[in-house]
Protein backbone atom coordinates (compact mmCIF):
# COMPACT_ATOMS: atom_id res chain seq x y z
CA UNK A 1 0.00 0.00 0.00
CA UNK A 2 0.95 3.14 -0.77
CA UNK A 3 1.81 5.88 2.02
CA UNK A 4 0.87 8.77 0.35
CA UNK A 5 -2.15 8.83 -1.82
CA UNK A 6 -3.54 11.75 -3.23
CA UNK A 7 -7.43 11.45 -5.12
CA UNK A 8 -8.84 13.73 -7.14
CA UNK A 9 -7.52 17.06 -5.59
CA UNK A 10 -9.01 20.28 -6.53
CA UNK A 11 -8.33 23.54 -5.59
CA UNK A 12 -9.84 26.88 -6.45
CA UNK A 13 -9.09 30.66 -5.83
CA UNK A 14 -12.15 32.26 -6.48
CA UNK A 15 -12.50 31.89 -10.14
CA UNK A 16 -9.56 30.40 -10.98
CA UNK A 17 -9.25 26.36 -10.85
CA UNK A 18 -5.46 26.34 -9.73
CA UNK A 19 -5.77 22.26 -8.98
CA UNK A 20 -7.65 20.41 -11.44
CA UNK A 21 -8.04 16.34 -10.65
CA UNK A 22 -4.98 15.76 -8.69
CA UNK A 23 -4.19 12.05 -8.70
CA UNK A 24 -1.00 10.34 -7.45
CA UNK A 25 0.39 7.91 -5.25
CA UNK A 26 4.02 7.57 -3.49
CA UNK A 27 5.77 4.82 -2.24
CA UNK A 28 7.59 4.91 1.33
CA UNK A 29 11.16 5.69 0.93
CA UNK A 30 11.04 6.93 -2.51
CA UNK A 31 10.89 10.26 -4.21
CA UNK A 32 8.64 12.01 -6.39
CA UNK A 33 9.65 15.05 -8.29
CA UNK A 34 7.13 17.85 -9.45
CA UNK A 35 8.16 19.95 -12.48
CA UNK A 36 6.10 22.84 -14.59
CA UNK A 37 5.97 25.85 -15.71
CA UNK A 38 5.31 29.04 -13.21
CA UNK A 39 2.05 29.36 -12.27
CA UNK A 40 1.17 25.41 -12.88
CA UNK A 41 0.05 25.11 -9.33
CA UNK A 42 3.06 23.17 -7.80
CA UNK A 43 3.12 25.69 -4.69
CA UNK A 44 -0.53 25.09 -4.37
CA UNK A 45 -0.60 21.44 -4.00
CA UNK A 46 2.82 21.12 -1.79
CA UNK A 47 0.43 23.84 0.40
CA UNK A 48 -2.40 21.35 0.14
CA UNK A 49 -0.65 18.24 1.42
CA UNK A 50 0.86 20.42 4.76
CA UNK A 51 -2.88 21.96 4.73
CA UNK A 52 -2.01 25.60 4.56
CA UNK A 53 -4.59 25.61 2.28
CA UNK A 54 -7.72 23.61 2.53
CA UNK A 55 -9.06 21.68 -0.96
CA UNK A 56 -12.36 22.65 -2.12
CA UNK A 57 -12.75 18.76 -3.09
CA UNK A 58 -10.67 14.94 -3.27
CA UNK A 59 -8.58 13.21 -0.83
CA UNK A 60 -5.12 12.74 0.85
CA UNK A 61 -4.15 9.77 2.72
CA UNK A 62 -0.86 8.90 4.68
CA UNK A 63 -1.21 5.21 5.25
CA UNK A 64 -4.10 4.69 6.78
CA UNK A 65 -5.24 8.31 8.13
CA UNK A 66 -7.21 10.53 6.53
CA UNK A 67 -5.38 13.97 6.35
CA UNK A 68 -8.24 15.31 4.42
CA UNK A 69 -11.54 13.85 2.91
CA UNK A 70 -14.58 16.49 2.88
CA UNK A 71 -17.01 13.12 2.67
CA UNK A 72 -16.31 12.49 6.00
CA UNK A 73 -17.16 14.26 8.97
CA UNK A 74 -15.23 17.69 8.83
CA UNK A 75 -11.86 17.42 11.07
CA UNK A 76 -11.46 21.07 11.19
CA UNK A 77 -10.22 21.88 14.52
CA UNK A 78 -7.02 23.57 14.61
CA UNK A 79 -5.87 20.49 17.23
CA UNK A 80 -6.61 18.34 14.35
CA UNK A 81 -4.97 20.08 11.66
CA UNK A 82 -2.21 20.39 13.95
CA UNK A 83 -1.82 16.86 14.45
CA UNK A 84 -2.27 15.73 10.62
CA UNK A 85 0.41 18.32 9.61
CA UNK A 86 3.17 16.62 11.35
CA UNK A 87 2.91 13.78 9.07
CA UNK A 88 4.58 15.76 6.50
CA UNK A 89 7.54 18.54 6.80
CA UNK A 90 7.85 21.92 4.18
CA UNK A 91 11.11 23.31 3.24
CA UNK A 92 10.09 26.34 1.67
CA UNK A 93 11.65 28.38 -1.43
CA UNK A 94 12.73 31.43 0.64
CA UNK A 95 14.00 29.56 4.35
CA UNK A 96 11.30 31.30 6.73
CA UNK A 97 14.22 31.06 9.31
CA UNK A 98 13.08 32.32 12.44
CA UNK A 99 15.88 35.27 12.96
CA UNK A 100 15.87 35.54 16.56
CA UNK A 101 16.89 32.19 17.19
CA UNK A 102 20.43 30.67 16.08
CA UNK A 103 20.64 27.47 13.79
CA UNK A 104 20.63 24.94 16.66
CA UNK A 105 17.81 26.47 18.47
CA UNK A 106 16.08 26.73 15.09
CA UNK A 107 15.82 23.30 14.92
CA UNK A 108 14.92 22.62 18.36
CA UNK A 109 12.21 25.04 18.74
CA UNK A 110 9.62 22.69 17.72
CA UNK A 111 10.39 19.61 18.87
CA UNK A 112 10.40 21.31 22.06
CA UNK A 113 7.18 22.71 22.39
CA UNK A 114 5.50 19.33 21.28
CA UNK A 115 7.17 17.51 24.03
CA UNK A 116 6.10 19.91 26.52
CA UNK A 117 2.48 17.57 25.61
CA UNK A 118 4.33 14.21 26.48
CA UNK A 119 3.02 13.09 30.18
CA UNK A 120 6.55 12.80 31.34
CA UNK A 121 7.67 15.75 30.38
CA UNK A 122 7.57 17.57 34.41
CA UNK A 123 9.52 14.55 35.75
CA UNK A 124 12.22 14.36 32.66
CA UNK A 125 12.82 17.31 31.34
CA UNK A 126 16.55 17.81 31.21
CA UNK A 127 17.06 14.03 29.48
CA UNK A 128 13.84 14.90 26.86
CA UNK A 129 15.56 18.67 26.46
CA UNK A 130 19.27 16.48 26.47
CA UNK A 131 17.53 14.06 23.74
CA UNK A 132 16.12 16.56 21.75
CA UNK A 133 19.80 18.91 21.52
CA UNK A 134 21.54 15.80 20.61
CA UNK A 135 19.23 15.02 17.97
CA UNK A 136 19.41 19.01 16.53
CA UNK A 137 23.53 18.29 17.03
CA UNK A 138 23.42 15.24 14.95
CA UNK A 139 21.10 16.84 11.97
CA UNK A 140 22.71 19.93 11.90
CA UNK A 141 25.97 17.29 10.89
CA UNK A 142 24.60 15.52 8.92
CA UNK A 143 23.57 18.69 6.60
CA UNK A 144 27.36 19.65 7.06
CA UNK A 145 27.01 22.74 9.70
CA UNK A 146 28.55 21.54 12.81
CA UNK A 147 30.90 24.47 12.82
CA UNK A 148 27.73 26.92 11.91
CA UNK A 149 25.75 25.52 14.96
CA UNK A 150 25.14 29.03 16.84
CA UNK A 151 25.30 31.55 14.23
CA UNK A 152 21.85 33.27 13.30
CA UNK A 153 20.34 32.81 9.94
CA UNK A 154 21.32 36.28 8.94
CA UNK A 155 24.88 35.11 9.52
CA UNK A 156 24.70 32.82 7.33
CA UNK A 157 24.78 32.45 3.28
CA UNK A 158 21.47 31.16 1.82
CA UNK A 159 22.25 27.72 1.10
CA UNK A 160 23.61 27.64 4.87
CA UNK A 161 20.15 28.63 5.60
CA UNK A 162 18.20 26.21 3.42
CA UNK A 163 20.32 23.13 5.16
CA UNK A 164 19.31 24.73 8.65
CA UNK A 165 15.74 24.59 7.21
CA UNK A 166 16.03 21.20 5.58
CA UNK A 167 17.58 19.59 9.70
CA UNK A 168 14.51 22.21 11.39
CA UNK A 169 12.32 20.16 8.97
CA UNK A 170 13.68 17.11 9.09
CA UNK A 171 13.88 16.90 13.65
CA UNK A 172 9.91 16.48 14.04
CA UNK A 173 10.90 12.67 11.53
CA UNK A 174 7.93 13.63 9.32
CA UNK A 175 6.64 10.79 6.91
CA UNK A 176 7.13 12.93 3.68
CA UNK A 177 9.05 15.95 2.92
CA UNK A 178 8.17 18.54 1.08
CA UNK A 179 10.43 21.10 -0.99
CA UNK A 180 9.34 23.93 -2.62
CA UNK A 181 11.71 24.49 -5.31
CA UNK A 182 14.51 24.49 -2.83
CA UNK A 183 17.18 26.57 -4.62
CA UNK A 184 15.26 29.29 -6.39
CA UNK A 185 16.34 31.80 -4.24
CA UNK A 186 19.84 30.63 -4.16
CA UNK A 187 22.97 32.10 -6.24
CA UNK A 188 23.79 29.49 -8.44
CA UNK A 189 27.16 28.09 -7.32
CA UNK A 190 25.16 27.57 -3.59
CA UNK A 191 22.27 25.45 -4.86
CA UNK A 192 24.96 22.37 -5.10
CA UNK A 193 25.54 22.04 -1.34
CA UNK A 194 21.48 22.16 -0.84
CA UNK A 195 21.34 19.76 -3.43
CA UNK A 196 23.50 17.11 -2.08
CA UNK A 197 21.70 17.16 0.93
CA UNK A 198 18.68 16.43 -0.66
CA UNK A 199 20.21 13.70 -2.64
CA UNK A 200 21.50 12.31 0.60
CA UNK A 201 18.06 12.12 2.04
CA UNK A 202 17.62 9.70 -0.62
CA UNK A 203 19.88 7.93 -0.45
CA UNK A 204 18.47 6.82 2.92
CA UNK A 205 14.93 6.54 1.68
CA UNK A 206 13.43 9.60 3.09
CA UNK A 207 10.03 9.86 1.68
CA UNK A 208 9.68 13.17 -0.39
CA UNK A 209 8.17 15.26 -2.89
CA UNK A 210 10.40 17.84 -4.50
CA UNK A 211 9.23 20.81 -6.42
CA UNK A 212 11.86 21.46 -8.54
CA UNK A 213 13.53 23.68 -11.84
CA UNK A 214 16.85 21.59 -11.21
CA UNK A 215 15.99 18.83 -14.44
CA UNK A 216 19.41 17.07 -14.37
CA UNK A 217 18.82 17.09 -10.22
CA UNK A 218 15.23 15.48 -10.80
CA UNK A 219 16.27 12.96 -13.30
CA UNK A 220 19.33 12.01 -10.94
CA UNK A 221 17.54 11.60 -7.43
CA UNK A 222 13.44 11.05 -8.09
CA UNK A 223 11.97 7.24 -8.58
CA UNK A 224 9.16 9.41 -10.21
CA UNK A 225 8.20 12.79 -11.94
CA UNK A 226 4.85 14.63 -12.41
CA UNK A 227 4.57 17.47 -15.24
CA UNK A 228 2.33 19.78 -14.16
CA UNK A 229 0.22 21.96 -16.78
CA UNK A 230 -2.11 24.36 -15.97
CA UNK A 231 -3.17 22.83 -12.50
CA UNK A 232 -3.55 19.43 -14.39
CA UNK A 233 -0.66 16.65 -14.29
CA UNK A 234 -0.25 16.66 -17.64
CA UNK A 235 2.32 13.77 -17.92
CA UNK A 236 3.58 11.51 -14.79
CA UNK A 237 6.12 8.23 -14.67
CA UNK A 238 9.57 7.63 -14.47
CA UNK A 239 12.72 9.67 -14.90
CA UNK A 240 13.80 8.22 -18.15
CA UNK A 241 9.95 7.98 -19.29
CA UNK A 242 9.12 11.55 -18.93
CA UNK A 243 12.39 13.21 -19.58
CA UNK A 244 13.53 10.40 -21.89
CA UNK A 245 10.68 9.89 -23.78
CA UNK A 246 7.68 12.29 -23.55
CA UNK A 247 4.37 11.79 -24.62
CA UNK A 248 2.31 14.84 -24.07
CA UNK A 249 3.54 17.65 -26.42
CA UNK A 250 3.46 20.05 -24.09
CA UNK A 251 6.38 18.05 -21.57
CA UNK A 252 8.16 17.88 -24.30
CA UNK A 253 7.87 22.04 -25.13
CA UNK A 254 8.28 22.71 -21.44
CA UNK A 255 11.62 20.01 -21.60
CA UNK A 256 13.08 21.72 -24.61
CA UNK A 257 13.22 25.24 -23.33
CA UNK A 258 15.41 24.42 -20.16
CA UNK A 259 17.74 22.21 -22.98
CA UNK A 260 18.40 25.67 -24.22
CA UNK A 261 19.31 27.12 -21.22
CA UNK B 1 13.54 83.87 44.99
CA UNK B 2 16.87 81.84 44.67
CA UNK B 3 17.59 79.12 41.84
CA UNK B 4 17.46 77.10 44.12
CA UNK B 5 13.89 77.59 45.42
CA UNK B 6 12.45 77.88 41.73
CA UNK B 7 14.06 74.36 40.72
CA UNK B 8 12.36 72.73 44.01
CA UNK B 9 8.94 74.24 42.51
CA UNK B 10 9.55 73.40 38.78
CA UNK B 11 10.66 69.33 39.83
CA UNK B 12 7.50 69.75 42.33
CA UNK B 13 5.03 70.21 38.86
CA UNK B 14 7.35 68.01 36.53
CA UNK B 15 6.61 65.74 39.06
CA UNK B 16 2.80 65.31 37.56
CA UNK B 17 4.28 65.84 34.45
CA UNK B 18 5.75 62.25 34.84
CA UNK B 19 3.03 61.04 36.23
CA UNK B 20 0.96 61.89 33.18
CA UNK B 21 3.64 60.42 31.39
CA UNK B 22 3.80 56.75 32.79
CA UNK B 23 -0.06 56.51 33.42
CA UNK B 24 -0.40 57.60 29.64
CA UNK B 25 1.59 54.54 28.82
CA UNK B 26 0.12 52.17 31.36
CA UNK B 27 -3.14 52.77 30.00
CA UNK B 28 -2.26 53.66 26.01
CA UNK B 29 0.08 51.01 25.20
CA UNK B 30 -3.29 48.17 26.58
CA UNK B 31 -5.33 50.00 24.84
CA UNK B 32 -3.63 50.81 21.74
CA UNK B 33 -3.47 47.24 20.85
CA UNK B 34 -6.95 46.38 21.58
CA UNK B 35 -7.57 49.25 18.99
CA UNK B 36 -4.89 47.70 16.15
CA UNK B 37 -7.26 44.28 16.56
CA UNK B 38 -10.36 45.33 16.34
CA UNK B 39 -9.28 47.93 13.15
CA UNK B 40 -7.91 44.62 11.72
CA UNK B 41 -11.18 42.61 12.96
CA UNK B 42 -12.20 41.05 9.91
CA UNK B 43 -15.84 40.18 10.93
CA UNK B 44 -18.30 41.17 8.31
CA UNK B 45 -21.88 39.94 9.27
CA UNK B 46 -23.07 40.68 5.57
CA UNK B 47 -21.00 37.89 3.77
CA UNK B 48 -23.46 35.70 3.20
CA UNK B 49 -25.07 37.98 0.51
CA UNK B 50 -21.82 37.12 -1.19
CA UNK B 51 -22.91 34.53 -2.78
CA UNK B 52 -26.48 35.21 -3.53
CA UNK B 53 -26.18 37.93 -6.10
CA UNK B 54 -22.73 39.09 -8.40
CA UNK B 55 -23.88 43.02 -8.38
CA UNK B 56 -20.98 45.06 -7.56
CA UNK B 57 -22.88 47.12 -4.89
CA UNK B 58 -23.95 44.11 -3.01
CA UNK B 59 -20.17 42.47 -2.75
CA UNK B 60 -19.58 45.76 -1.86
CA UNK B 61 -21.98 45.67 1.24
CA UNK B 62 -21.08 41.60 1.84
CA UNK B 63 -17.78 42.89 2.67
CA UNK B 64 -18.41 45.35 4.98
CA UNK B 65 -16.32 44.92 8.30
CA UNK B 66 -18.25 47.31 10.84
CA UNK B 67 -15.82 47.09 13.26
CA UNK B 68 -12.78 47.55 11.78
CA UNK B 69 -14.67 50.41 9.60
CA UNK B 70 -15.52 52.28 13.21
CA UNK B 71 -12.35 51.69 14.73
CA UNK B 72 -10.98 53.15 11.80
CA UNK B 73 -12.53 56.10 11.48
CA UNK B 74 -12.52 56.30 15.26
CA UNK B 75 -8.72 56.65 14.70
CA UNK B 76 -8.91 58.68 11.80
CA UNK B 77 -10.62 61.86 13.73
CA UNK B 78 -8.04 61.33 16.56
CA UNK B 79 -5.10 61.48 14.89
CA UNK B 80 -6.21 64.19 12.39
CA UNK B 81 -7.94 66.88 15.37
CA UNK B 82 -5.37 68.58 17.33
CA UNK B 83 -4.85 67.30 20.92
CA UNK B 84 -5.30 70.44 22.71
CA UNK B 85 -9.01 70.72 21.20
CA UNK B 86 -9.00 67.18 22.58
CA UNK B 87 -8.19 67.96 26.05
CA UNK B 88 -10.73 70.75 26.17
CA UNK B 89 -13.27 68.50 24.68
CA UNK B 90 -13.32 66.27 27.16
CA UNK B 91 -12.89 68.38 30.02
CA UNK B 92 -15.65 70.92 29.27
CA UNK B 93 -17.74 68.82 26.53
CA UNK B 94 -19.89 66.63 28.89
CA UNK B 95 -20.70 69.89 30.90
CA UNK B 96 -21.59 71.61 27.92
CA UNK B 97 -23.55 69.15 26.07
CA UNK B 98 -25.43 67.01 28.82
CA UNK B 99 -25.14 69.39 32.05
CA UNK B 100 -22.58 66.67 33.62
CA UNK B 101 -20.21 67.98 36.70
CA UNK B 102 -16.93 67.96 35.57
CA UNK B 103 -14.04 65.75 35.89
CA UNK B 104 -11.14 66.51 37.86
CA UNK B 105 -8.71 68.60 35.48
CA UNK B 106 -6.12 65.28 35.93
CA UNK B 107 -8.09 62.81 35.52
CA UNK B 108 -9.96 64.29 32.13
CA UNK B 109 -5.91 65.41 30.85
CA UNK B 110 -5.06 61.68 31.20
CA UNK B 111 -8.16 60.06 29.55
CA UNK B 112 -7.61 62.48 26.56
CA UNK B 113 -4.19 61.76 26.50
CA UNK B 114 -4.48 57.81 26.84
CA UNK B 115 -7.40 58.04 24.27
CA UNK B 116 -5.27 59.53 21.90
CA UNK B 117 -1.91 57.77 21.91
CA UNK B 118 -3.79 54.42 21.71
CA UNK B 119 -4.49 55.85 18.39
CA UNK B 120 -1.24 56.24 17.61
CA UNK B 121 0.18 53.25 19.01
CA UNK B 122 -2.50 51.19 17.36
CA UNK B 123 -1.34 52.23 13.97
CA UNK B 124 2.28 51.48 15.14
CA UNK B 125 1.27 47.84 16.05
CA UNK B 126 -0.46 47.53 12.97
CA UNK B 127 2.64 48.30 10.87
CA UNK B 128 4.26 45.66 12.83
CA UNK B 129 2.32 43.01 12.60
CA UNK B 130 1.75 43.42 8.61
CA UNK B 131 5.27 43.79 8.27
CA UNK B 132 6.09 40.07 10.15
CA UNK B 133 6.33 37.89 6.96
CA UNK B 134 3.54 35.32 6.30
CA UNK B 135 6.16 32.92 6.04
CA UNK B 136 7.15 32.78 9.57
CA UNK B 137 3.68 31.96 10.50
CA UNK B 138 3.23 29.40 7.97
CA UNK B 139 6.99 27.74 9.02
CA UNK B 140 5.70 27.59 12.27
CA UNK B 141 2.31 26.43 11.25
CA UNK B 142 3.99 23.51 9.20
CA UNK B 143 6.33 22.64 12.31
CA UNK B 144 3.33 21.62 14.01
CA UNK B 145 3.12 24.61 16.45
CA UNK B 146 -0.33 25.97 17.99
CA UNK B 147 -1.12 29.93 17.27
CA UNK B 148 -0.03 30.43 21.05
CA UNK B 149 3.12 29.33 20.82
CA UNK B 150 3.69 31.04 17.05
CA UNK B 151 3.18 34.49 18.52
CA UNK B 152 4.81 33.90 21.90
CA UNK B 153 8.15 31.82 20.58
CA UNK B 154 7.80 33.05 16.52
CA UNK B 155 6.44 36.28 16.26
CA UNK B 156 6.63 38.63 19.74
CA UNK B 157 10.60 39.50 19.31
CA UNK B 158 10.37 39.92 16.10
CA UNK B 159 7.71 42.20 16.53
CA UNK B 160 8.61 44.44 19.51
CA UNK B 161 11.95 44.85 17.54
CA UNK B 162 10.08 46.36 15.06
CA UNK B 163 8.21 48.78 17.12
CA UNK B 164 10.38 49.38 19.81
CA UNK B 165 11.83 52.61 16.80
CA UNK B 166 8.63 53.95 16.35
CA UNK B 167 7.08 53.53 19.82
CA UNK B 168 10.01 55.66 21.21
CA UNK B 169 9.70 58.03 19.07
CA UNK B 170 6.02 59.21 19.95
CA UNK B 171 7.50 58.23 23.85
CA UNK B 172 9.27 61.18 23.18
CA UNK B 173 6.73 63.38 21.83
CA UNK B 174 4.76 62.49 24.55
CA UNK B 175 7.13 63.97 27.10
CA UNK B 176 6.68 67.20 25.54
CA UNK B 177 3.13 66.55 24.57
CA UNK B 178 2.30 66.67 28.30
CA UNK B 179 2.93 70.26 28.49
CA UNK B 180 -0.38 70.99 26.68
CA UNK B 181 -2.80 70.09 29.50
CA UNK B 182 -1.73 73.45 30.72
CA UNK B 183 -4.74 74.72 28.84
CA UNK B 184 -7.01 73.31 31.24
CA UNK B 185 -4.78 74.15 34.33
CA UNK B 186 -3.15 71.34 35.85
CA UNK B 187 -0.30 71.82 37.66
CA UNK B 188 2.31 70.61 35.89
CA UNK B 189 5.74 71.70 34.74
CA UNK B 190 4.52 74.65 32.26
CA UNK B 191 1.78 75.45 34.92
CA UNK B 192 4.65 76.09 37.42
CA UNK B 193 6.47 77.94 35.07
CA UNK B 194 4.30 80.04 34.23
CA UNK B 195 3.24 80.92 37.72
CA UNK B 196 6.49 82.83 38.26
CA UNK B 197 5.23 85.41 35.57
CA UNK B 198 2.84 86.97 37.59
CA UNK B 199 5.84 87.63 40.41
CA UNK B 200 8.07 89.37 37.42
CA UNK B 201 10.11 86.28 36.81
CA UNK B 202 10.47 85.34 33.02
CA UNK B 203 13.46 83.17 33.13
CA UNK B 204 11.81 79.94 34.97
CA UNK B 205 9.54 79.35 32.45
CA UNK B 206 12.61 79.38 29.75
CA UNK B 207 14.27 76.82 32.43
CA UNK B 208 11.47 74.66 32.46
CA UNK B 209 13.00 73.11 28.49
CA UNK B 210 16.11 71.87 30.64
CA UNK B 211 13.15 69.40 32.66
CA UNK B 212 12.03 68.27 29.30
CA UNK B 213 15.11 67.69 27.60
CA UNK B 214 16.65 65.84 30.76
CA UNK B 215 13.91 63.57 30.61
CA UNK B 216 14.14 62.89 26.76
CA UNK B 217 17.97 62.28 27.28
CA UNK B 218 17.47 60.04 29.85
CA UNK B 219 14.15 58.36 27.35
CA UNK B 220 16.45 58.27 24.21
CA UNK B 221 19.19 56.30 25.81
CA UNK B 222 17.62 53.69 27.47
CA UNK B 223 15.41 53.53 23.99
CA UNK B 224 19.31 53.00 22.45
CA UNK B 225 20.08 50.30 24.87
CA UNK B 226 17.07 48.30 24.00
CA UNK B 227 17.05 48.50 20.71
CA UNK B 228 20.73 47.72 20.65
CA UNK B 229 19.26 44.45 22.93
CA UNK B 230 17.66 43.61 20.34
CA UNK B 231 19.81 44.34 17.46
CA UNK B 232 21.40 40.33 17.46
CA UNK B 233 19.05 39.25 14.46
CA UNK B 234 17.46 40.80 12.08
N1 LIG C 1 -3.51 32.76 -2.40
C1 LIG C 1 -3.82 32.84 -3.70
N2 LIG C 1 -4.87 33.57 -4.12
C2 LIG C 1 -5.19 33.63 -5.43
N3 LIG C 1 -4.53 33.02 -6.40
C3 LIG C 1 -3.46 32.28 -6.05
C4 LIG C 1 -3.04 32.15 -4.68
N4 LIG C 1 -1.96 31.35 -4.65
C5 LIG C 1 -1.71 31.00 -5.91
N5 LIG C 1 -2.60 31.54 -6.76
C6 LIG C 1 -2.65 31.34 -8.22
O1 LIG C 1 -2.64 29.96 -8.45
C7 LIG C 1 -1.85 29.64 -9.59
C8 LIG C 1 -0.83 28.60 -9.23
O2 LIG C 1 0.09 29.15 -8.34
P1 LIG C 1 1.28 28.32 -7.70
O3 LIG C 1 0.71 27.14 -7.03
O4 LIG C 1 2.07 29.26 -6.89
O5 LIG C 1 2.10 27.86 -8.97
P2 LIG C 1 3.61 27.41 -9.12
O6 LIG C 1 4.14 27.10 -7.76
O7 LIG C 1 3.57 26.22 -10.01
O8 LIG C 1 4.33 28.55 -9.76
C9 LIG C 1 -1.28 30.94 -10.08
O9 LIG C 1 -2.08 31.38 -11.16
C10 LIG C 1 -1.41 31.86 -8.91
O10 LIG C 1 -1.58 33.19 -9.36
MG1 LIG D 1 5.78 27.96 -6.77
Amino acid sequence: MALLEVKNLEKNFGETKVLRDINFTLEKGQTLAIIGSSGSGKTTLLRCLNLLETPDSGSIHVEDEVIFDPSLPAVTSAEAIRRKRLHFGLVFQNFNLFPQYTALQNVELARRLLAEERPDFKQNKKAIYAEIRENAEKLLTQVGLQNRMDRYPHQLSGGQQQRVAIARALALRPDILCFDEPTSALDPELTGEVLKVIRGLAEEKMTMVIVTHEMEFARAVADQVLFMDEGIVAEAGTPEEVFGNPKNPRTKQFLDKYKEM
Amino acid sequence: MSFWTVTTILADGFINTGKLFFLTLLGALPLGLLVCLASMSKWSPLAKLADSTSSKAMQWIAGFRPISAVMKFIVWIVRGSPLMIQILIVYYGPGLLFGLPLLPRFTAALLTFIINYACYFSEIYRGGIQSIPKGQYEAGEVLGMTSRQIFFKVTLLQLIKRIVPPMGNEFITLVKDTALVRVIAVYELIWMGESFIKKGMMWPLFYCAVFYLAATAILTFALDRFEKKLSYFN
